[in-house]
Order: structure tokens, then sequence, then C-alpha cells
């Protein structure tokens, strides 16, 4: 066993040590990953998170509201009822709905022991949910600006807060008496300010707007976040679609590279030294193949940290992504046993390598996702491997496959290396003989 | 030590090697001499056990089998080819292949070490084989098939395409082995590299041995006579008084008693610029035995 690893981390070594190489098993599935994910992403577009809004309060002031968020442009409202924004959430029709609850007009969404508005989304999109709380507090706050920049409202408005009990009830007499002395300050406070400007009105501008944004009223305007857990499962950003891809090409590009290297080593005669050591064919070729399995397994781990911390792919189940992984490069080790002994020359071999790599990628996905293939085209993709390692790598990342489902994938993976594998051995035997 | 017998080795129709036998024992330089294409390798590559013969069985110590591990770690193979990780080290190739032969990390140190001096790299061990010159390349070719201290060494032509001085280097190298009391067998095209490191040479042409014999045997049996030369001043009148026959101003006598014929020639008061006596060499022998010169 030592022997065989001896082997295999020598071809690692040999790999890691030709850039031209290296670029082929790293470089490249980067820029394709990279390049189709930007492309995909619609970076420099308008994205809009498209929402559902349920008006469960019905006040002229929740109706404003809603107003106030359909003018937002990062924001598509539709309205509807409770069941159908659930739903639409639930489908990913929508990226989330939010509910304005009895009692939000009144209070203006502020003072309330509890939540008068409330936020349901799934509970992975938290970039999502922060972001449209933040628009939510904007937005309520520009309202608040709008309707009462005019000193006569906000004189009305106090009055009505200061009558209102029902805002203290349950607070210790003291409390209550310490917070209508602090409404009557800041109602002193504010007659002040409007008086030092000279005018009873306050214009409502961009800059005021922006000041809400920093307001530390946030803390007074509290949204409740409903879990809603999506049945649609479907790649979140572009990168979970071009990763798994470019690992595809990592292993295509490291198969190409181990399968000409079984070759080189024929022709430069370093077969022949390995041959005359103490080692069995059998080792030999299963140093190549771990070889190929290591650098397999460690180039995909490579990508996927890369994607998951600069591109935010997500691994939603890592011992499916694990066991995708691994059968992947299995397979690939023995396409690469197969392709290394398709030829007598190093371009001979490189020829067959990149042929049946690009047929196979094209026919499975690596190229096009299957989805915007014709039928017949898709049904000749169950043929490719690409097709499978592709599918059982997203199952990791983010189809969410659970261990029974991979179980499929893996085992076509397994059962197309192994052909190859033997078929590999087979053709090597008979070059030998001769 | 090495036995091959009868030997056969076709590839489709062409007759690689047909029916070569000679026994190698311990300690012996045993060189094999023959142009491009005689079967040399295909003979070396079935001593070794990278090829089956059709016919014929080739033992090592005995055993029939070269392909048994415990027979491989006693044969050390430097191939024609230079068989060399080019973008590994010299230290790295010595460790890789020492590793395949099991040696600890003792025994690792020792032997790169030593196989490193053997070749004369101890300073380049660091740098890339594909830094190397022609030379360098194949002293380090034959110190990778001594990695694992090997009591039999097949080297397969290792002057091919080397300058002079690095095939000096390489002639010394198997003397030194050959001091060391290992068996080596040597395959090459050129007669100078036979005669002067082999014990014993094995003559083959068309996949058959022609002639197998020691240096002096081979040339005794097989070369035919010295041949005296002697440039003259004056072409003498009368040859009947002499031996051999006049090239224009130059006398060639082929005979077996060189200094009674020059003692002939100075009774005859012939006036003589310059003299050589030509022994013959395996040159010689290979074309007394084929028609054909070595490199032909």
């Amino acid at each position: 066993m030592l022997k065989i690893l001896f082997m295999a981390l020598k071809d690692l070594r040999l790999l890691l040590r030709d850039k031209a190489n290296l670029f082929w098993v790293i470089g490249f599935p980067l820029v394709i990953a990279l390049f189709f994910g930007l492309i995909f992403s619609g970076s420099g577009g308008t994205g809009r998170i498209s929402i559902a809004v349920v008006n469960e309060d019905q006040s002229e002031y929740a109706a404003e509201f809603v107003e106030e968020l359909k003018v937002m442009e990062v924001l598509k409202v539709r309205e509807t009822v409770r069941d159908s924004a659930m739903s639409l959430v639930e489908k990913g029709s929508l990226s989330a709905a939010v509910f304005i609850k009895p009692g939000f007009g009144e209070r203006h969404g502020l003072f309330s022991d509890e939540a008068l508005l409330e936020i349901g989304i799934d509970p992975t999109q938290r970039l999502t949910s922060g972001y449209l709380q933040g628009l939510l507090t904007r937005a309520n706050f520009t309202l608040l600006y709008k309707k009462y920049g005019d000193m006569d409202k906000w004189r009305q408005e106090f009055g009505r807060m200061m009558e209102d009990t029902s805002m203290w009830l349950g607070a210790p007499a003291n409390v209550q008496a310490l917070g209508k002395e602090m409404l009557t300050k800041v109602k002193d406070f504010t007659e002040a300010a409007y008086k030092a400007e000279g005018s009873d009105t306050l214009e409502t501008t961009a800059d005021s707007t922006d000041s809400v944004k920093s307001s530390p009223a946030f803390d007074l305007f509290a949204v409740k976040i409903t879990p809603i857990t999506r049945n649609r499962i479907e790649p979140r950003t572009s990168f979970e679609v071009t990763f798994p891809s470019s690992i595809v090409w990592a292993l295509i590009g490291i198969t190409g590279v181990f399968a000409t290297s079984l070759i080189k080593e024929r022709k430069a005669g370093t077969l022949l030294r390995l041959r005359l050591a103490p080692v069995s064919r059998a080792q030999i070729l299963a140093g190549k193949g771990l070889g190929t399995f290591i650098g397999s397994v460690f180039m995909a781990g490579l990508l996927m940290v890369i994607g998951h911390f600069a591109f935010g792919v997500r691994i939603v189940n890592l011992p499916v992504l694990i066991i995708a992984v691994c059968a992947m490069s299995l397979c690939f080790v023995g396409l690469m046993m197969f392709i290394s002994n398709l030829g007598r020359s190093e371009e001979a071999v490189s020829g067959a390598a990149w042929g049946i790599m690009l047929m196979f990628a094209m026919i499975g996905g690596g190229m096009i996702p299957l989805m915007f293939m014709p039928g017949w085209l898709q049904k000749i993709g169950h043929f490719s491997p690409v097709k499978w390692g592709v599918l059982a790598i997203e199952g990791g990342i983010w189809r969410g496959f659970t261990l029974t489902e991979v179980l499929f994938p893996t085992a076509i993976l397994l059962f197309i290396g192994l052909v190859f594998f033997f078929l590999g051995v087979f053709l090597m035997a008979r070059i030998d003989r001769s | 030590m090495i036995s091959v017998e009868n030997l056969h080795k076709s590839f489709d129709r062409i007759k690689a090697v047909a029916g070569i036998s000679f026994e190698i024992p311990k300690g012996e330089v045993f060189g094999i001499l023959g142009p491009n294409g005689a079967g040399k390798t295909t003979t070396i590559n079935m001593i070794v056990g990278i090829l089956h013969p059709d016919e014929g069985t080739v033992r090592i110590n005995g055993t029939a089998d070269p392909t048994k591990p415990a027979i491989r770690r006693q044969i050390g193979n430097a191939p024609q080819s230079l068989a060399l990780y080019e973008d590994l080290t010299a230290y790295e190739n010595l460790c890789f292949f020492g590793r395949l032969y099991g040696l600890n990390k003792r025994q690792l140190k020792e032997r790169v070490d030593y196989c490193l001096d053997f070749a004369q790299l101890t300073e380049r061990r660091r740098d890339k084989v594909a830094t190397f010159s022609g030379g360098m390349k194949r002293r380090l070719n034959m110190a990778v098939a001594l990695i694992h201290d090997p009591p039999v060494l097949l080297f397969d032509e290792p002057t091919v395409g080397i300058d002079p001085q690095s095939r000096n280097m390489i002639f010394d190298c198997i003397e030194d082995l050959k001091k060391d009391g290992r068996t080596v067998v040597y395959t090459t095209h050129y007669m100078e590299e036979a005669q002067r490191l082999c014990d014993r040479v094995a003559i083959i042409d068309k996949g058959q041995i022609l002639a197998l014999g020691t240096v002096d045997e081979l040339t005794e049996k097989y070369g035919g006579q010295a041949v005296l030369i002697a440039d003259l001043d004056a072409i003498p009148e009368n040859m009947d008084e002499l031996p051999g026959y006049m090239e224009g101003d130059r006398l060639r006598v082929e005979t077996t008693r060189p200094f009674e014929d020059l003692a002939t020639l100075n009774r005859a008061g012939l006036k003589i610029r310059q003299l050589r006596v030509d022994k013959p060499d395996l040159e010689v022998v290979f074309l007394n035995l084929t028609g054909r010169r070595l490199r032909d």
C-alpha cells in the first residue's frame, strides 16, 4: 500500500510542478465558475425582491404604508391574502411575505409589546430577511415624516399618544409618569425646533429620509420573523450552478493529465523502470488511480472552499457532498485508465481525452445546463457521468439530497467507473503483450 | 549468476531474437556488441522479465522467473531511454525509486548519498533533472539502477549521445562496479567500449550470437592477422624478396610475426618513413563475421 501511495504522491508532485497542467486542473475550472456565475447572476442589473403584502389592519396608515412599499424600486409588491402569500413563498414564487397586523396604523408600527409587522421568509434567506427589515423600517419612517412633517399633525398625534392609556397598560405608575414626562419633553423640544426653523412645516427631503435609516428609533420598530420553508428547491445563486460544473472541469483536467502521464511514462521509459521494481502491474495502476483520486478530491475540495467562502455557495449536506465528490473521482479514475490506453502517443491520448471528455461534458450538462437542452438530448445525457456527477454534487450543495437520494447517482458513477477501469486494464495488457 | 538458454522472441513477423544462449558468472562484465536492431535490448528485456520469451529460459541465481520480487531486488537496470522524471530533482528521483525497493529511511539516505557520489551529482542533488546535461542524465540513469544495491546490473547502451568526458566518467563507474565484484551486462554498438570494459563479449547480429569469448579470443579467432604498414621513401624495384604488397608508396604486410617481417624489411635496405602495426579489433571481427561494419 505504501508503494502505491509513493507512486501517487510522485504523480501529484509532478502535477503541481507543471504550470500548464495546473492551469487546466484548477485555473480553467475556476474561470468557468466565475465567468458563467457572473454572467448568469445578472450583476449590474436591477435585482428586485418580490414580496407579498398582506394588509390585515385595513387602516388608512397601513394602506399608505403599502403604497410606500410599492414605490420602492428594490421591491416588487403583490398584495394578497395570508394563505396565498404563504403558499407563494413556500413555492418559491416570491422571496417573502409581509403581514401588516391589526393595530399597525393606530400605533404607526411603534411602541408595541407585540410586533405589528411580520415577515414570512425561508430561514436560509437570512440576508434577504435582514435587508427587508431595513426596507420596512425605512418605509415606515419615511411615511411618518411625510405625515407628521406638519406641526399641527404632530401636536395632534402627541396629544393622542398622551391620552392613549393603553400604551402604558401594565407599567408601574412611576414608569407611566416618567413616560408621559418624556413625551412632554419631546413635544416641547420639537416645538422649539420648529420655531427655530421659522416654519410650522418640516420638509421631507432625501437627506431627512436617509437620516431615518440610521435612526436609533429602529429598536422601537419591532418586526416578527416567521419561518416559511420553501418547498421548491433551487440554487440560491448562479454560482451554485457553476461551481459543480467547475468541479467537473477540474476532474476532466486531472483525468487528462493522468491519462497522458501513463503514456509519458511509457515513452520516457520510467514505466519500464517501475515495472522492473518489485511492484506489480496492479500496484502501478493503483498508484495512478490513487493519484487521480487524491488530485480530484483535493481540487474539488479547493473549488468548494473558494465557492463557499468567496461566492456564498451553500453546502446543504456535507456528507452527501463528500460521497458525491468521492464517487465522481472514482468514476474519473476509471475513465483515466481507459483513455490512457487508447493511443500509443501522448498526442493520441491527449486528443482522445479531450474528445471523450468534451462529449461527456456536452451531453451531460457540463457546458450548458441540461434544462436548456432538447428532450432527446437530455435522454442521451443519462449516459454521461458528467450528468450524474453534477447531480450528485448539487445534491450536497443545494438540492438537499439525503444519503439515500444520493445513492442512485453515485451508484451509476461507480458503475461507469468500473466498466471503464476494466476496459483500461484490458487495453493495457494488450499493449504490453504487443 | 545469469544463464540464458535458447531465447527466441518475435514481434509479428520480425524475429528479434533467434536462439541466443550464454552464461555469465558472478563478477564478470559481459558485453553484448552489435549494430542497432541486432536484438540487444530485446535480450536485456527478456533477462529482466519485461518481455516473455517465445521460447527459451532465463535463470538468475538459478531462478527461472525474473519477475519474482526477490529476483527483481537483485537486478538493477539502466534502460537505453533516460528513465527519469525530469520535473523531479536528482535526489527526489533516487528517493522515489529507493522507496519502491522498500529501503528504510537509514538505508535510503546511505544509498542516495552513494548514488549521487557515484554519478558525481552530489552538488546538483536539489536541481531538477530537466536542467541537467545529457551526460549528467545518463549518469543519474545508471545511478538509479544502483539505488537498491543490486549484485546484477544491466546497462543498455549507457553512452549513447553523450560527450567524451561523460563517457570516460561512465567507463570509470563501470570499472568501479567491476572492482566491487558486481555482475554487469553491458550492451553497446561501440567496439572500443566493449574492448575496454568487458571480460567477455557476445557479438550479435539479426538476433543471433555470431561469436562469444574474450576480446583476445575473438580477435585471434575471427580478426585475421595483424597488419604491418610501412610508408616508404621509395618504391622497391624488386618485390619478390619482400613480404606483403604495395598500395602506392605504402607497404602492407599481413602477418602473425610482425617483428620477423620488420627485420626482413631492414635487411632489404628499405628506407621506412613511418611504421605501424595494426592489431585486429572487434570492428574487424564483426566485419569478418558479417561483411558489414558495426555502424553501417
